[in-house]
């Protein structure tokens, strides 16, 4: 546990990254606005010309011929199979069995007509015409196919490459815009800091306070700038020494020749007390 | 940063005659080369990263739909020996504003680095133009020097810096003149009560050496503060 005297140790938290808004967002919102202006425009032009690649490349690619598939349209001479049916056995056909006997009703009846017909030939083909497929049948089909899934897929892959670099374009546009931004406060943070620190050390001599100047951190920017402060510093802190040490010999002095209770010597004494005090 | 006290001819110099019409010159918008290169150069060769990569980006895809329209061409003329002429001609053609692309571009980067470098460099040394003015008065106040500060120029920035440095410095300089004041009172008071007193012997003579030092001490300060 740290004693109160102690320095508390310096926590950088993102609150203290941005300490002098003005400057530090004028700087990070120029090069994040530049790096989107340019990422916008320039981006535009590579979706635009990569339109234009993706649209000529898939014309090329419907262009590109697949082997066809071969048309089934010569049919095969069969000959026609008669409905006649073979008159192997010489034997007369046996007559049809004779219908039973109507009951005869008793009025003057016609005797009953009957027609034989018997189909001896017909024209008619019992079996259908088979179109004549060729041996290299299913490797062309097979061909005709892989051929257009082919093109199918390279289209597809030209659409996919399309949306590929947009999406990269915008992925790096985004990941550009606030890596900028975020490197950009923490690069001018390095100037901030110091700028910031030194105004405190201002703020302290304006109040006549001379404390002792400690060193910026490591990384820090404007170390020529901060010795620049500390000689300046070192300076006033002289001043004030050299009024020290000459009242101090004024009041020594009048306390020896006897005149230590004047009081133009009690305010010199008040002087020095404060000159003293301020540069401890 | 650059030596302040260069620019004004060092600090125990007193200029004598009218002060010379400051002159803008190219050089000294490079006042801090540390400060002002590194963001100029950051920034600089990020653009150029970016322009020539999606440049390369867009050469390519036009260098793609080229050779696409070249292939084709070819396949199409194959059978064709009269139309290899007509083809050849369409390919060199392509090629010719490919490479005329590629050019436009390079210009256009080399346009675009050039003038951001300018514009970077005058917005850099509006940082650096204060910093520069304060280290000057810097250097003078380490000497003891605490004489009137003037106002930045219009456009600056660190506006705010500099009013806390100037209110720092007026309050110094102040408290340093009034302190003088102070001290010369005391020294009239004491010279008045040693001879009313009437001192003697080698005490007085201290007292006397004492204020006679005193006397120049606040002779030199009315000078530092004039």
């Amino acid at each position: 546990m740290s004693t109160p005297a102690s320095k508390p140790a310096y926590k950088r938290s993102w609150k203290n990254l941005l300490i002098n808004k003005r400057y530090q967002l004028r700087f990070t919102l120029f090069m994040v606005g530049l790096s989107t202006v340019l990422m916008a425009g320039l981006g535009i032009w590579v979706m635009k010309v990569a339109n234009e690649t993706t649209t000529v490349s898939m014309a090329s690619v419907r262009g590109t011929p697949c082997p066809k598939v071969p048309a089934l349209t010569e049919a095969e001479e069969l000959p026609p199979v008669p409905m006649k049916l073979p008159s192997e056995d010489p034997a007369p056909a046996e007559p049809a069995p004779e219908p039973p006997p109507v009951p005869s009703t008793g009025i003057d009846e016609e005797p009953t007509r009957r027609v034989k017909v018997q189909i001896e030939e017909s024209t008619m083909e019992m079996t259908p015409t088979l179109p004549k497929v060729p041996t290299d049948f299913v490797a062309k089909v097979v061909g005709h196919y892989t051929c257009e899934m082919r093109l199918a897929g390279k289209i597809d892959a030209l659409e996919h490459g399309r949306s590929l670099i947009l999406w990269v374009l915008i992925g790096t546009g985004l990941f550009l815009v606030l890596g900028l931004a975020v490197y950009g406060i923490k690069m001018t943070h390095k100037v901030a800091g110091p700028l910031f620190k030194v105004s405190l050390y201002l703020a302290k001599m304006k109040d006549g306070r001379f404390d002792k100047v400690w060193n910026l951190r490591k990384g820090d920017q404007l170390v020529d700038f901060y010795d620049h402060f500390k000689t300046a510093h070192s300076g006033v802190v002289q001043m004030q020494k050299d009024d020290i040490e000459k009242i101090k010999g004024v009041i020594a002095a009048a306390e020896a020749a006897g005149a230590g209770e004047h009081a133009t010597v009690v305010e010199l004494r008040e002087m020095l007390k404060r000159k003293e005090k301020a540069i401890e | 940063m650059s030596d302040p006290t260069a620019a004004t001819g060092g600090t125990a110099s007193v200029p004598t005659g009218p002060r010379p019409r400051y002159k803008r010159k190219l050089s000294n918008y490079l006042l801090d080369k540390k400060l002002q290169l590194r963001y100029v150069l950051f920034v600089t060769i990020l653009s150029g990263v970016i322009a020539g990569a999606l440049g390369y980006l867009i050469y390519q895809q036009k260098r793609a739909a080229s050779e696409s329209i070249e292939k084709d061409l070819e396949a199409l003329t194959k059978a064709d020996a009269s139309q290899e002429d007509f083809q050849e001609r369409v390919a060199s053609g392509l090629e010719s504003e490919d490479r005329a692309l590629v050019y436009k571009m390079v210009g256009v980067g080399i346009g675009l680095v050039v003038i951001l470098s300018l514009y970077l460099l005058i917005m850099t040394h509006k940082v650096a133009g204060p910093l520069f003015k304060v280290s000057m008065y810097f250097d003078r106040m380490a000497v003891g020097r605490l004489g009137v500060v003037t106002p930045l120029r219009q456009g600056d920035m660190l506006q705010d810096f500099y009013l806390t440095f100037h209110q720092m410095h007026d309050a110094v300089r102040d408290r340093a003149k009034q302190d003088a004041t102070e001290l010369e009172q005391a020294l009239v008071s004491l010279r008045e009560a040693k001879n009313n007193a009437d001192y003697r012997g080698e005490k007085q003579a201290e007292l006397d050496e004492a204020l006679a030092e005193l006397d120049k001490h606040l002779a030199e300060r009315k000078k530092q503060l004039a």
